[in-house]
C-alpha cells in the first residue's frame, strides 16, 4: 500500500465523491499476445465527467476499463512495487502473474488503480456472467461484504442500490433465474453502486438487451448519476439512448507504424491515439473524422445521408407486401406450440416461411424467440401441432432422395437436417466441432456425402467470400468474436441449405461489421434461401426489410416494474407485423423455499446436516452384519417419520439406491468371501451360504448409510452451506465462496450441454452413438466452462474480491445447542445398532 | 513439458530484470481465477458424470457379464477431474479443491448420489491424483506424472470400493485383483493419457492465457496463418 486511505471503508463522504482519473503513458499487453492491446496511452479525465469512449472493435476500450477498475497486472507505485532506482517509471514494464505486461500508470484521484477498494464501479457487457450468487440480494451485498463494511450497513446499501435502479419491489430473495435480461443488468448495476463507487465504468451494458431492458438501464443509470455526481466511463456502439448525459467524446485510434529496437530484435508496433476528444458537437459534427471506417455508429442527430440505415435492396420487396419474397412457401407451421421442459410459451401459431424472404422473430430477452426457432429447425419437439417442410424441402435439389421421417424436421435423420436447415447459435462455441476453421466449413459437406476434394473446394470458396481464408489452418476458438460470428455463418452454409435460422447474427458488432453482415444475409436471400433471423436489432430489420414476427408476452402485467410501457410494435415503415402472444414471465412474488421438508432439520446449521450424515454413514462401515444394518435402518425410518418424512416421500426422494443395492449385493452373492454350504460353482462364480448373507447385510447396509444421507441433506441451500463453511467452520473465504460462484454455472453448463447436443444434430453429428459422440461434445463443454469461469473471476474481483482485508458477512450463519443436539442423535443411531451387534455376536469387522 | 521454474515461497517474488522489466515470478498463492477455473472444472466434471451414467448403464453390464470386473475399465470416465483441475491451474490442493466442489455439488442436487459417498470417494479420489503431484514437488507436468496421476486417482477409486460397498469381496481375490487392474488401467488412459491431450486441446483454444499452463505452441490467429 502506498499513500492510500489506511481505512479500507471509513470515511464515506471522502470515498463517495467523484473519482477523477489519469492514464499515464499507460498500456497492457494480454499474456501470449505479441501486440500490446493497449499502447502508450494518456489521458486526464476530470472528477465528475462523463465520458463516452469510442473506437473500432479490437482497439482496447474493455481492456482500458479493466484497467481502470485495477483487474489487470501490476503497475509501478502499487503493491509494493518500486520503481528501480534509475529506471523512467514510465519505460518499465511489468510482468504480472498471468504473464500479461503492463506500461505506465493508471491513477484514481493521483492513486493506483486496484489499491483503492470500491473507488470504481465496472458493469460489463454479460448480465449472466456478473450474478454470482443465486439470491438477488446476496448479489448486491457482495461487493460491500468484500469491502469489510460492516452487516447492518450492508443492508442499507443494498435498499438503497436497488431503489437507485428500480428494482426495490422485488424480494431480496428472488431466484436470480427468474429476472429478465434487463434486470439482471440492472442488477448488476446495483452491485456496483453498493460500492458506492465514484467512478461508474460501463463497458456495453446494453449488448444484451432488448430495447425495453436498453431504456430500463439508461434509465437507471441517469438517475444514479443524477443523484450522484459520479464520473462515468461508458463504451458503447449504439450510444443514441445516452447521448443526453455525455460531456464528453472520446475517439481511440491507432497510430502511424513505429520501431523499436527489443532484446528479440526489432519489433514494429502502433500507439494507442485519440483520434478526436471533444463535446459530443464537436466530435460527431466533425466532417474530417471518418467515424464510419472507423466502426462508428453516429447518434440520430448527428447522421448525415451516408449514416442512414435503408433496406439493403429495396427492389425485394416489389413481390407484394415487405420482403414476402417471391418464392413459393418452403416451411410452414400447423397450430404448432412450442415451449421448453413442457411448459408452453407459445401455441396456435400458423405461419409460412418462403424461398427468397427473410423474417425476423423479434421480442423481449426470454420471450421465447429461440424455441420458436429452434422448433422450426427441426431441434426441439413441437409441444401440439406440426412443423411441415414443403415437398421442395424434402426433395433435395433432384437428387430425389427421400427423407426418413416425412414432413416433419424433427423426425429426420441429423445428415439429412443439416443439408435443408441450418441453425446458427447465438454462442459461436456452441457450435464448434472441428480443430481448424477449415475443417469446420468443410464438416457439414462432408457428412453430407460429398468427396474431400469437393468439400475442401467449397469450404475455401466460402472462406474467401466471407473474408476469413486467411485464418484457414487457426483454431476456431482463437478469432475475434465477429469473426467466430461469420465462420459459424459460413459453417452452416457449407451444407447448402434452403432454410437458414439465424439467433442474433449482429449481437455485440461494430458498424463495420455488422454491415458486412447484413449486406451478407442480404446477397443469402438473393440466392433464394430462406432466411429466419432471431434478433433485437430493429436496424437489421429495416436493413433487410425483412417481414416481421412479434413475440407479445400475454399478460401486460409483465412491464410492472419495466418502467415503460411496451415498445409500438408496428414494423419500420408502419407495416403491421405478424403478432404472436407468449406466455408472460412470471412475476410473482416467490415464497422463501424451505431448506427441508422437514421443519426440524431445515432449522438446523447446513453445515452440520452434512456433519450428521457423515456422523450416522461412517461407524456403520465398520461392521458389515445383517443386525447392525438392520437396526440402524429401523431406527432411522423411526426418526425421518418423526421429524415429519412419509414413507412413500421417502422412498420417492431416495429411490435410487433401491435401484443402486442390488447390483452390489448381485455381486456379493456371485463372487463374495465364501463359507459355510456352496450352491453354485461356476468359474469364479462361488455362492455360497456366507456370501448370501453377506449380501443380504450389504444391501441393508447401503440403504442404512444412503437413505439419511440423501433425505436430511436434500433442499440445502447452496449460499446457505458456503455461509456455514465460512463462518462455523472457518474455511477460507477465497475457496468457500469462489467454489460457490463456480455451482450457480452449474445450471447454465448444464443448459449449453443440451445446446451442444443440438448444434451437432443441426450440423449433421447427431446420428453418432452416443458413446462415440460423448467425447467431442465433453471438450467443447470443458472449453466453454473454462471460459466462463475466467469472465466470473473477473466479475468478482470487479466486485472486490479475492484482495487481501477482511470480508464481512451479509448473512449470519451459526449454531447453538439445537444444532449439537442434532449431531448427537445422528451419531446415536449406529453407536446404537452396533452396540446391538456386538451384544448379539453378530459383529463382523468389515466384513471379516 | 518440463517448467523448471523455482517457485518462490510464499506470496509474490520479483526480481528487475534488464531493459526497465519488472517479472512477478510464479509462485504458489491461487489466484480468484484459479480458485474459479478450479471450482467450474469440479461443476463442469459433474455435469459430465451425470451424463456418463446414462451412458454407461448398458456397457457397464454387458462388461461385467464378460469377465467379473471388468466394467471397471469405465471407472476412468469418473476419474478426470482432479487430473484435469491440476493440469490447467497448477496450484497446490487444486486436485482435491475440483474433486470437493463437485461432490458438494452432487451431494446438494440430491438423489442421484449420495451425499457422504461422494465426498468419501472424491477425497480419496482426489487425494490420489494430487499425491503424484506432490511427490514431484508441483514441479512436473507432463503425460507421464498425469498418467501416473489418473493411475493413482484410480486405485482410490478401488480402494473406496472395496472399503465399503464391497468389503464382502475379497480384495485379493479374482474379482478384486481383476477389478483393480481394470480401473487403474482405465485411470491411466482415461484420466490420464487422455486427460494430457485434453489439456492440449484446451490450451490450443486459447482459453488458458492467463496459465503457465496455457504456455505452448498453438495454431492460432497470429501463428496458424496461411497465405
Amino acid at each position: 500500500m502506498t499513500q492510500t486511505d489506511p481505512a479500507p471503508y471509513g470515511n464515506d463522504s471522502d470515498l463517495t465523491r467523484p473519482a477523477g482519473l489519469d492514464l499515464v503513458h499507460w498500456g497492457y499487453r494480454h499474456a501470449y499476445r505479441s501486440h500490446f492491446a493497449v499502447r502508450d496511452l494518456s489521458l486526464t479525465i476530470p472528477a465528475g465527467q462523463r465520458v463516452l469512449l469510442l473506437g473500432a472493435s479490437g482497439i482496447g476500450k474493455s481492456t482500458i476499463l479493466e484497467g481502470i477498475a485495477g483487474l489487470l497486472g501490476e503497475q509501478m507505485g502499487a503493491q509494493g512495487l518500486d520503481v528501480p532506482e534509475g529506471q523512467n517509471e514510465q519505460i518499465v514494464e511489468v510482468e504480472d502473474a498471468d504473464g500479461g505486461v503492463t506500461q505506465g500508470r493508471i491513477l484514481i484521484d493521483g492513486h493506483p488503480a486496484g489499491g483503492v477498494g470500491g473507488r470504481v464501479g465496472l458493469v460489463m457487457q454479460d448480465p449472466d456472467a456478473q450474478a454470482i450468487f443465486q439470491r438477488l440480494g446476496d448479489n448486491v451485498a457482495f461487493g460491500p461484504e468484500n469491502m469489510g463494511v460492516p452487516r447492518e450497513e450492508i443492508w442499507q446499501r443494498v435498499r438503497e442500490s436497488l431503489r437507485a435502479v428500480g428494482l426495490q419491489d422485488l424480494q431480496l430473495t428472488r431466484s436470480t433465474m427468474h429476472l429478465s435480461g434487463g434486470q439482471m443488468q440492472r442488477l448488476a448495476l446495483a452491485g456496483a453502486l453498493a460500492m458506492e463507487p465514484g467512478l461508474l465504468l460501463l463497458d456495453e451494458p446494453t449488448a444484451n438487451l432488448d430495447p425495453d431492458g436498453v431504456r430500463q438501464i439508461v434509465g437507471a443509470v441517469r438517475e444514479v448519476l443524477d443523484r450522484r455526481d459520479s464520473t462515468m466511463v461508458l463504451v458503447e456502439h449504439r450510444a443514441q439512448p445516452w447521448m443526453d448525459m455525455i460531456d464528453r467524446v472520446i475517439v481511440l485510434g491507432l497510430g502511424p507504424v513505429e520501431s523499436d529496437q527489443g532484446r528479440t530484435g526489432k519489433r514494429d508496433f502502433r500507439r494507442t491515439v485519440i483520434m478526436a476528444d471533444g463535446t459530443p458537437d464537436q466530435v460527431f459534427s466533425d466532417r474530417d473524422l471518418d467515424l464510419a471506417s472507423l466502426g462508428i455508429w453516429v447518434p440520430d442527430p448527428y447522421k448525415g445521408a451516408a449514416d442512414q440505415v435503408g433496406p439493403i435492396s429495396p427492389h425485394a420487396r416489389s413481390g407484394g407486401g415487405p420482403g414476402s419474397g417471391l418464392g413459393d412457401p418452403i416451411l410452414e407451421t400447423d397450430e404448432l406450440s412450442v415451449g421448453r421442459d413442457g411448459r408452453s410459451i407459445a401455441s396456435g401459431i400458423n405461419l409460412t416461411f418462403r424461398q427468397g424472404e427473410v423474417t425476423a422473430l423479434v421480442g423481449a430477452n426470454g420471450a421465447g424467440k429461440s424455441t420458436l426457432a429452434m422448433t422450426l429447425a427441426g431441434l426441439m419437439d413441437p409441444l401440439a401441432g406440426r412443423v411441415v417442410a414443403s415437398d421442395r424441402l424434402i426433395r433435395d435439389d433432384g437428387d430425389a432422395r427421400s427423407v426418413a421421417g416425412g414432413a416433419d424436421p424433427y423426425a429426420w435423420k441429423s445428415t439429412d437436417l443439416a443439408s435443408r436447415i441450418s441453425y446458427v447459435f447465438q454462442n459461436p462455441e456452441h457450435q464448434f466441432a472441428r480443430g481448424s476453421v477449415l475443417g469446420e466449413v468443410m464438416l457439414a459437406p462432408l457428412r453430407t456425402g460429398m468427396t474431400q476434394d469437393q468439400a475442401r473446394e467449397r469450404a475455401r470458396n466460402l472462406l474467401t467470400r466471407f473474408n476469413l481464408i486467411q485464418y484457414a489452418n487457426a483454431n476456431p476458438y482463437t478469432l475475434s468474436g465477429g469473426e467466430k460470428r461469420r465462420l459459424t455463418v459460413a459453417a452452416a452454409l457449407a451444407a447448402a441449405p434452403r432454410v437458414l435460422i439465424l439467433d442474433e447474427p449482429t449481437f455485440g458488432q461494430d458498424r463495420t461489421t455488422w454491415t458486412s453482415m447484413a449486406q451478407l444475409i442480404d446477397s443469402l436471400r438473393a440466392d433464394g434461401i430462406c432466411i429466419i433471423v432471431v434478433t433485437h436489432d430493429m436496424d437489421l430489420v429495416k436493413a433487410l426489410d425483412a417481414r416481421l414476427v412479434y413475440l407479445i408476452p400475454d399478460r401486460p402485467g409483465a412491464g410492472k416494474v419495466s418502467g415503460g410501457p411496451v415498445q409500438s410494435p408496428d414494423g419500420p415503415d408502419g407495416s403491421r407485423p405478424v403478432l404472436l402472444p407468449v406466455a408472460a414471465m412470471d412475476q410473482r412474488d416467490e415464497p422463501p423455499r424451505r431448506s427441508s421438508r422437514s421443519a426440524y432439520i431445515a432449522s438446523i446449521n447446513p453445515a452440520f446436516r452434512l456433519i450428521g450424515a457423515f456422523l450416522t454413514a461412517l461407524p456403520l462401515l465398520i461392521s458389515l452384519d445383517w443386525v447392525s444394518a438392520t437396526v440402524a435402518l429401523v431406527l432411522e425410518l423411526f426418526l425421518l417419520m418423526a421429524a415429519g418424512f412419509t414413507p412413500l416421500r421417502i422412498v420417492r426422494s431416495a429411490w435410487p439406491i433401491f435401484l443402486g443395492a442390488p447390483g452390489s449385493a448381485l455381486a456379493i452373492i456371485l463372487y463374495g468371501k465364501a463359507g459355510g454350504a456352496t450352491y453354485w460353482q461356476w468359474g469364479m462364480i462361488h455362492v455360497t451360504q456366507r456370501s448370501l448373507d453377506l449380501a443380504l447385510a450389504t444391501a441393508l447396509r447401503i440403504l442404512a448409510i444412503g437413505i439419511p444421507a440423501i433425505i436430511t441433506v436434500l433442499g440445502i441451500d447452496a449460499t446457505d452451506l458456503a455461509d456455514a463453511f465460512s463462518q462455523v467452520l472457518h474455511l477460507p473465504e477465497r475457496f468457500v465462496y469462489g467454489g460457490l460462484a463456480g455451482l450457480r454455472l452449474f445450471s447454465v453448463l448444464r443448459d449449453d450441454w443440451s445446446a451442444l447436443s443440438a448444434s451437432r444434430r443441426s450440423r449433421g453429428l447427431g446420428d453418432e452413438n452416443r458413446f462415440k459422440a460423448f467425447f467431442p461434445q465433453a471438450f467443447a463443454l470443458l472449453v466453454l466452462s473454462i471460459r466462463r469461469s475466467t469472465t466470473l473471476a473477473t466479475a468478482m474481483e470487479a466486485r472486490g474480491f479475492g484482495g487481501t482485508e477482511e470480508r464481512t458477512h451479509a448473512r449470519v450463519s451459526d449454531v447453538g445447542p439445537r444444532d449439537y443436539v442434532y449431531l448427537l442423535i445422528c451419531l446415536a443411531v449406529p453407536v446404537a445398532a452396533l452396540a446391538t451387534a456386538a451384544l448379539t455376536g453378530r459383529i463382523s469387522y468389515f466384513g471379516n | 513439458m518440463n517448467q523448471q521454474q523455482t517457485p518462490t515461497k510464499g506470496t509474490e517474488g520479483r526480481t528487475d530484470g534488464a531493459q526497465g522489466t519488472i517479472r512477478i515470478h510464479h509462485s504458489n498463492r491461487w489466484r480468484v481465477v484459479d480458485i474459479a477455473v478450479a471450482s467450474v472444472i469440479g461443476v463442469a466434471s459433474a455435469v459430465i458424470y451425470w451424463v456418463v451414467a446414462i451412458v454407461t448403464t448398458v456397457p457397464w453390464s454387458l462388461l461385467d457379464g464378460i469377465i467379473p470386473g471388468l466394467a471397471g475399465i469405465l471407472n476412468g470416465l469418473y476419474l478426470f477431474a482432479a487430473p484435469l483441475a491440476i493440469v490447467i491451474v497448477r496450484r497446490p490442493g487444486a486436485a482435491i479443491y475440483a474433486e470437493v466442489v463437485a461432490a458438494v455439488l452432487e451431494s446438494l442436487l440430491g438423489s442421484q448420489w449420495v451425499p457422504v459417498e461422494v465426498f468419501l470417494i472424491g477425497l480419496l479420489q482426489g487425494a490420489m491424483a494430487e499425491l503424484v503431484f506432490a511427490l514431484c514437488r508441483y514441479r512436473r507436468w507432463n503425460l507421464p506424472t498425469v498418467t501416473l496421476s489418473g493411475m493413482a486417482a484410480g486405485f482410490g477409486c478401488w480402494l473406496y470400493t472395496f472399503c465399503t460397498h464391497l468389503q464382502a469381496i475379497s480384495p485379493a481375490g479374482p474379482y478384486g485383483l481383476v477389478y483393480l487392474v481394470t480401473t487403474m488401467i482405465s485411470g491411466a488412459l482415461l484420466a490420464g493419457v487422455l486427460v494430457w491431450y485434453l489439456y492440449l486441446a484446451i490450451a490450443r483454444t486459447g482459453a488458458l492465457d492467463r496459465f503457465e499452463s496455457g504456455r505452448l505452441p498453438r495454431a492460432g490467429k497470429e501463428e496458424g496463418t496461411v497465405e
